[in-house]
């Protein structure tokens, strides 16, 4: 038999009704043996070991982050150039930048740092907070006339590229591309827009989306934002899990000293319906402790940022013509129906109102086809504009959301004055109506789109505050409680892993997020400042 | 002479427009070149045992030199892909998905020096297809895939009266095929400019015209002169003296253009095809006829 590990704490948050604190848990072979006092272990036998090391820590448990991508690892093989303050994977701040002078002087820092044949590549930019003149080329010129450097913006359909990124293509004066936008003199500003206009650069420069996810390295950083994060299971909501994907996330997370547990969620594409089931029901025979497969994602609409999710009347305030399907509505029944009959969960991401109405009645179609399962909780993803009549028919239907909380602070602002108004925009991620509807509720980053941070997501819930400091419907605020409650067992359940994370319960995995500070005993406002000390995850500690 | 780079042609439309179908057929074409077909999903590409020389996860070889591939999570980088391969396929086809936009794929073989632009077909069901446009949660993106299209391939029937005038609305410079053969015979404009070679005669459904002369022109005047082309014409291709040392290469689909320098040819001589219904050769002739003439004069002012 194993050894027993007693771990002691200032304060213990257990989530769990029936024993809400605690000073002290046992832990054996990574699971939760006791949850009490300094003699909760002690029926355990002679053979317990104390580990004082978080003595002066408050733990929770460790947290879900239940909307999340891989690449929020891989992206930072570049240059962070971002407006707001991230910390990378190694625990280095990046303050956040806000002119083009700052991104020039970061660049030329990172410069001077690299070999001379490697390009340089930086992440994160976004023009839309920055004041001054729009970055160009002549500032990146000023970095380095001769290393081709290229800004990729934070939405990564735009990037910002030197003259000699320009010239490794050949774009020049003659050049007559959409998407290389050109200056009055008719030469290339240095911004490129979308996809073509990019590729024939990223090529040359050795840029691959697909090497930011399923690559080792990827997977570890993803695992240090983690530890930094609190948290200790996350999804990756849109795998692409190729038979080499599965064997490296098999090889990676089956360490004992891998810090997360993983969710990856296959996207449903490149296939018919049945095709996709019976890939995932394959996946899912190869699930083990850190890795956990078994649902699909189904990505429906776009984004309202940029227009394309599919909104109902009165649409856009800005005139912009509705957004775009990515499944359109007879495909959405056709996944749902097929999905639902297999007892495959669905994760639908929808952020316009149209787009999660079609979803609610693609999943009620299939439900009164197929019955079974009952407890299929397919999960709406950001319903970032869902009403209480949604909320209430998901609750009907057995379904659960996982609101886009992030989205209040990083975007508000610009929802009220560019896309749906203030009206619309004040009942965004309306966390209230539906915990008020009875749904289960969790509450995401949508990571690399936003930091991974669920405290931080839990304030953008408790305070509903923008960028600017406005409050978007204080209607819809969660108190401090429901919101840990959503980064913890509420965000488990939309995972169907309750039964094994989210609360500090005996039997259930011994995953803890280690704390600086204790949430229930901070100011509101103040939740986003807890210091997060690192995590333990199946019983082993992680400190940052 | 021939033009390296590689061509790519979209194949848009529509879920269950009939694009898979299209495809399977196409690749089942005889083929005059190596063709390399993006697929979505390889798993609907139905090709008889006989045809396969041999078969892996994500890829087809075909005993007439012709490749199927899925593209994958990253379409984009799927195409960086084949252009990385040795050797390169003749023609590359990409099935677009049925909710993309087909022109924002078609842009990237414009943006890329080693790849020229073929062209989009967008596939549409003739009996259903015009449901789709009364559908108002789909009507505008369906219909922005028919836009930019440079030839329409009728799948399933023939489209009624009031459907093609609609089509037309949208479209109006577009060809119709009704056959995997006519798009064939669009996509396969070949790589050798030489015009000699394909002055045997084109696919029925087409007709083709050419000139040869010694006719030189500057960049801008070319353009304009080709900006002012028929629009029956689907393709068009050829080179262009210019002056001293450097000529034109030319590679037009529908309504665009690429003008490329090259090294001074020869003379200069242009291939343009076109659907029988579309376009008239006369017109061909009276406009390079004008276009000479209206260069000549305005040299003269020079
Ligand atoms: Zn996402």
């Amino acid at each position: 038999m194993n050894k027993v590990t007693l771990f002691q704490a200032r304060r213990i948050v257990t989530m769990d009704a029936f024993q809400p604190h605690a000073t002290h848990v046992a832990v054996q072979n990574g699971k939760i043996v006791a949850v009490g006092d300094a003699q909760c272990a002690d029926r355990w036998g002679q053979d317990v070991v104390r580990d004082d090391r978080l003595r002066d820590a408050v733990l929770m448990p460790g947290f879900v982050e239940g909307h999340a991508h891989l690449m929020a690892g891989g992206i930072w093989r570049y240059t962070y150039v971002g407006y707001h303050d991230r910390i990378d994977p190694d625990s280095r701040a990046w303050p956040g930048l806000t002119s083009a002078l700052e991104v020039t002087d970061r660049l030329r820092a990172q410069h001077s740092l690299l070999p001379a044949e490697q390009p340089l590549v930086a992440w994160g930019f976004d023009p839309v907070f920055l004041k001054g003149e729009r970055l160009n080329r002549h500032h990146l010129d000023q970095v380095s006339p001769d290393r081709p450097i290229a800004v990729l913006f934070s939405n990564l359909h735009l990037m910002c590229v030197n003259s000699a990124a320009l010239a490794l293509v050949g774009y020049g004066i003659e050049t007559l591309v959409e998407g290389v936008v050109k200056d009055a003199d008719d030469f290339p500003t240095g911004e490129l827009q979308e996809m073509a206009a990019m590729f024939p650069l990223m090529r040359r420069l050795g840029v691959d989306f697909r090497n930011l996810a399923q690559t080792e390295d990827s997977l570890h950083a993803f695992g240090r934002l983690a530890v930094q994060a609190g948290v200790t299971t996350m999804t990756d909501l849109f795998s692409t899990l190729t038979d080499d994907d599965l064997t490296l996330m098999q090889d990676v997370t089956s360490a004992q000293d891998y810090p997360l547990r993983i969710v990856p969620v296959l996207g449903a594409t490149g296939g018919l319906p049945e095709e996709i089931a019976a890939r995932v029901k394959t996946l899912a025979e190869h699930n083990s402790d850190k890795l956990r497969f078994g649902a699909v994602k189904l990505l429906t609409d776009g984004s309202i940022q940029g227009w394309t999710a599919r909104v109902r009347a009165p649409g856009y305030v800005g005139g912009q013509p509705n957004g775009l399907w990515n499944i359109p509505p007879a495909q959405i029944h056709d996944l749902c129906d097929v999905m639902q009959r297999e007892g495959i969960q669905m994760h639908l991401h929808a952020n316009g109102d149209e787009a999660s109405e079609v979803c609610i009645d693609a999943i009620e179609a299939a439900l009164r086809k197929h019955p079974a399962p009952v407890d299929h909780r397919h999960v709406i993803q950001h319903g970032q504009m869902m009403d209480e009549a949604q909320f209430r028919r998901c609750a009907e239907l057995g379904m659960v959301v996982n609101l886009f909380a992030n989205h209040l602070w990083y975007f508000g602002d610009q929802h009220v004055a560019l896309t749906i108004g203030d009206e619309r925009a004040n009942r965004m991620d309306a966390c209230r109506s539906a915990l008020d509807s009875g749904l289960v509720l969790a509450i995401h980053s949508d990571a690399p789109v936003t930091p991974l941070g669920p405290l931080f997501t839990a304030w953008c819930a408790v305070n509903r505050q923008t960028m600017t400091g406005r409050v978007l419907g204080q209607e819809q605020r969660l108190t401090v409680a429901e919101a840990l409650y959503a980064l913890t067992l509420g965000a488990a359940k939309t995972l169907k892993m309750e039964h094994e994370v989210g609360s500090i319960t005996v039997g259930k995995i011994a995953d803890f997020a280690v704390l600086g500070k204790d949430p229930e005993q901070v100011a509101p406002e103040a939740l986003c400042d807890i210091p997060v000390l690192g995590t333990v995850a199946s019983g082993k500690v992680f400190l940052t | 002479m021939r033009d390296r780079r590689l061509p790519m042609t979209v194949i848009g439309g529509f879920l269950g427009a009939g694009k898979t179908t299209l495809i399977n057929q196409l690749l089942r074409q005889p083929q005059g070149q190596r063709l390399m077909v993006l697929v979505n999903d390889f798993g609907a590409i139905n090709i008889d045992a006989a045809l396969i020389e041999s078969a892996g996860a994500d890829m087809l070889s075909l005993t007439n030199g012709c490749v199927c591939c899925t593209m994958g999570g990253d379409l984009f980088m799927a195409i960086a892909d084949v252009l990385d391969r040795h050797p390169r396929p003749d023609h590359l086809l990409v099935e677009a998905s049925g909710v993309a936009d087909p022109q924002k794929i078609a842009n990237a073989a414009v943006a890329e020096p080693e790849m020229r632009n073929g062209g989009i077909v967008s596939v549409i069901d003739g009996e259903n297809g015009s449901a789709l446009l009364d559908d108002p949660q789909i009507a505008d993106q369906v219909r922005g895939q028919i836009s930019c299209a440079n030839l329409i391939y009728v799948s399933k029937g023939k489209p009624g009266t009031e459907f093609l005038t609609t089509l037309k609305e949208i479209v109006p410079n577009a060809g119709f095929a009704h056959t995997a053969a006519e798009v064939t015979a669009f996509t396969e404009l070949g790589q050798d400019l030489s015009v000699r070679v394909e002055k045997n005669a084109p696919h029925p459904a087409y007709v083709q015209w050419s000139a040869t002369d010694d006719a030189q022109f500057d960049a801008k005047g070319l353009r304009q002169a080709l900006m002012n082309r028929p629009t029956g014409i689907l393709r068009i291709k050829g080179f262009v003296r210019g002056a001293g040392a450097t000529g034109w290469l030319v590679q037009g689909v529908g309504r665009s253009i690429d003008i490329t320098s090259i090294p001074q040819p020869q003379e200069t001589q242009l291939l343009a095809i076109g659907l029988k219904e579309n376009l008239n050769t006369e017109n061909c002739h009276t406009w390079w006829r004008d276009a000479l003439r209206r260069h000549d004069e305005l040299s003269l002012e020079d």
